[in-house]
């Protein structure tokens, strides 16, 4: 029993390091990308074609393409940009930095996704509370304050967090895509440099995608929490949709 | 669905093993020019290649090239997916450990460092300096072991990418194999030149074999022996590099 | 190239015209073929997946039950990405190794630890066809499962009275879940059903991690700078340019993809009374 045991404690021991590039990676595109998903999305409520027609493009563009090809696209893009732009703006050492694309990109991705689901909140908050809150004289900032951000942010909740668990779960391609610099590597990368190591495929892959299982769960437990206290006004008597752990096919 | 299972089943019984008695598989990687390349038309091309067909003629052997990626070109060899290696790999005593080597084809050639044409690297205190390589090369380690505690290292799944980072500027120098990187060096649009101390890392460029193959390691010995006497191996060589280095 | 072209295009354009059509880029174009077969044959295999995982996850026994759970929730746990290279090695591996117990000798499994497989003649020998035919059917597991939930749902849906009528004309389990249940789920599954293959025709992006000359492959490829008159053309970087014609070719797939579920939706609606009439 032990001789099976040791080599997955050991390798559990030994992705623990990559596995924080990838949660670095969720971490720092999913904040920014919440916010400017948000101003996306109020952006495609527009009435103004100028305003939500792009939005609406950025949406369609990021949303139907494979993150795999966005990842390949804007890293060489940034490159062919590096003499004439970076260098002589002296951020070259930043931006062409996988610890700065790969969140940028994901960021790119991630504000495209959710803003999508966001839009969708937007169109189902009640009409009528918006027009209660007009009509009592409230600014249109303010309406947009109290009632219909925080409606459409207790609609969206449940898919947005799941949009969250596939982010984290893209932050696998990273590093397939990007240079690998000194030790700096992921979860995937390490698990297929072990697997090249001795070809046992079961072990150091089940590792890997026990990580992401284990982070998953965690991520749908906090957000879990979070709905729990959005919805804490709710009227008991009114069946409110849980969140669980179920990775819906939203995205 | 049963007769399914026993068509699969068949056609499994059929691979396993089997491909030992008749083609002989090579895998290069056709992103290393003049070694192997993709020509315009899209078929592989290059020294290896020429070389690789004759040496399967010379020792009677019918021979396929298969296109593989560097990264996984020794995994995929012990897998068996193909039965040998032209892809520019070195002999070393790492390599050697996995797996076995045929006499060299192409001789012990330094490594070479190059940058953008006029940009200048202090070889006496390498420090603070972005250097690219060729992830899994043998270039890869040197660095890794002598310069990795004070630069940074990247490392990229083609050498063309780190070429192409070298001529973006994303990286200050790149290390690189000289018979790779000489023509590139010296052809006029490259905007590159080979700078500093020329390494001796590593061995000469052999077949990459199974250790078990012992077989097909003698027949390509000998042929290399051949045409290393009769001396058309050296004619060969002039015929693709412009500043060969010959046995 | 007829001359007559050449001279009505004026030589830089049937330059370029000459270089996008050589071979190599004609291979290029070739190598669609895997990206959309993959999505047909993936998608494929993610239906049969699907009501099979469906089955499970509605079935009246309690194990098959936490089977179809346990597929469904933990292949959506783990990135595609991962399962997609996990499962043709797992596959290879497994296969080599009940074979390995037929054909290898005892000798033979003690020299080899640390190596793969044990003996030479149990080495089961995959080219490309059989690297294709396995990323599909990964693609058809991952997003089966996404499908099982989807069809699911999508039988709770339809509504019971269709299911009690058909028991009531004595029509045996069976037939009132291929005759009716089955049959009506279609038009409630279909928005879920065009979601999951919106993820997965962009997950054939994938393929070249498994070594299949795709798309991607090629774009990397032709993209990356050549400084050498003998290969080719002499050029600086050209990548972005590839991956951008890639991205644009996927927004185009997915474009075409709605309007063929939209389509879809209208004919398999035809004499339901649904939301829009």
């Amino acid at each position: 029993m032990d001789a099976f045991f040791a080599p997955f404690l050991n390798d559990i021991r030994t992705l623990a390091f990559p596995s924080l590039f990838n949660i670095y990676f969720a971490l720092a595109s999913i904040p920014v990308g919440f916010l400017l998903a948000i101003g996306l999305a109020v952006a495609k409520n527009s009435r103004n074609p100028f305003i939500w027609r792009p939005a609406a493009g950025y949406i369609y563009a990021f949303r139907g393409s494979p993150l795999f090809i966005q990842l390949f696209m804007v890293y060489s893009f940034m490159l062919s940009l590096n003499l004439t732009v970076w260098k002589p703006m002296g951020i070259d050492w930043l931006v062409l930095h996988p610890l700065f694309l790969g969140p940028l990109v994901l960021t790119l991705n991630t504000t495209a996704y959710s803003a999508e689901i966001f839009f969708g909140g937007l169109k189902t908050v009640n009409k009528g509370e918006i027009e209660a809150a007009r009509a009592y004289g409230l600014s249109r900032y303010r309406t947009f304050r109290s009632v219909t951000w925080p409606n459409m942010i207790r609609i969206a909740w449940p898919a947005y967090t799941n949009e969250v668990v596939f982010l984290f779960q893209a932050t696998a391609l990273v590093y397939f895509t990007l240079p690998v610099i000194d030790e700096q590597k992921d979860l995937m990368n390490k698990a297929s440099e072990l697997f090249e190591g001795d070809y046992n495929a079961f072990l150091h892959f089940s590792v890997a995608a026990l990580y992401f299982l284990v982070i998953s769960l965690g991520v749908f437990y906090v957000f879990g929490l979070i709905y729990k206290r959005m919805m804490r006004h709710m009227v008991p008597t009114t069946p409110k949709p849980r969140i669980r752990y179920a990775p819906k096919f939203l995205r | 669905m049963k007769k399914l299972m026993i068509a699969a089943a068949a056609m499994a019984a059929l691979t396993f093993g089997a491909q030992a008695a008749d083609t002989i598989r090579i895998a290069s990687e056709g992103a290393y020019a003049p070694f192997n390349y993709v020509d315009d038309n899209g078929k592989l091309a290059g020294y290896e290649i020429e070389l690789g067909n004759l040496l399967c003629e010379k020792a009677g052997l019918t021979c396929e090239f298969v296109q593989n990626e560097w990264d996984s070109m020794i995994p995929n060899l012990l897998a068996g997916n193909y039965d040998a290696i032209m892809a520019g790999m070195s002999i070393t005593e790492e390599r050697l450990q996995t797996i076995s080597f045929s006499d060299d084809y192409y001789p012990p050639e330094s490594s070479l460092f190059v940058v953008p044409t006029g940009g200048t690297v202090n070889f006496d205190e390498l420090k603070g300096y972005k250097i690219g390589v060729q992830g899994g090369t043998i270039q890869a380690a040197y660095a890794e072991d002598n310069f990795g505690a004070d630069n940074t290292i990247l490392s990229y799944t083609t050498a063309d990418q780190s070429i192409a980072d070298l001529a973006a500027g994303n990286v200050d120098v790149v290390l690189a194999d000289g018979g790779y990187i000489k023509p590139i060096a010296s052809s006029d649009g490259s905007g590159l030149e080979v700078v500093g101390p020329a390494l001796s890392i590593g061995g000469g460029i052999g077949v990459g074999l199974r250790k078990e193959d012992t077989d097909l390691k003698a027949k390509f010995d000998a042929v290399i022996k051949s045409m290393k006497d009769d001396g058309s191996l050296n004619e060969m060589i002039k015929t693709w590099f412009d500043d060969p280095i010959l046995f | 190239m007829p001359d007559w072209l050449q001279s009505l295009l004026g030589e830089n354009l049937s330059f370029w015209l000459g270089y996008i059509t050589n071979g190599k880029h004609l291979a290029f174009y070739g190598a669609f073929q895997f990206n959309l077969g993959a999505a047909v044959l993936g998608s494929v295999f993610a239906l049969m997946c699907g009501l099979g995982g469906a089955m499970l996850l509605r079935s009246r026994f309690a194990i098959t039950r936490t089977i179809g759970f346990v597929y469904t929730n933990i292949v959506r746990g783990v990135p595609d990405v991962l399962f997609f290279l996990f499962f043709p090695l797992a596959l290879e591996q497994s296969v080599e190794w009940v074979w390995a117990q037929r054909v290898c000798t005892a000798e033979d499994f003690v020299a080899s630890v640390g190596r793969w497989p044990p003996c030479t003649d149990a080495n089961w020998y995959l080219s490309t066809p059989e690297y294709f035919l396995l990323a599909c059917v990964s693609l058809g597991i991952v997003y089966g499962a996404f499908a099982a939930n989807v069809i699911s749902g999508a039988m709770n849906a339809v509504p019971a009275g269709q299911l009690e009528a058909a028991r009531a004309y004595g029509m045996s389990h069976a037939q009132v879940m291929w005759r009716i249940h089955i049959r009506q789920m279609w038009i409630y599954a279909l928005p879920g059903l065009s979601n999951v293959w919106m993820l997965l025709i962009k997950a054939t992006s994938l393929l070249s991690l498994l070594q299949i000359q795709d798309i991607v492959f090629f774009a990397e490829r032709l993209g990356a700078p050549n400084y050498l008159p003998r290969v080719g053309l002499v050029h600086p970087d050209w990548r972005w340019i590839y991956y951008l014609v890639l991205f644009l070719f996927y927004i185009l797939i997915t474009y075409l993809s709605e309007q063929g579920f939209a389509w879809l939706r209208r004919r398999a609606g035809r004499g339901l009374i649904t939301a829009e009439g």
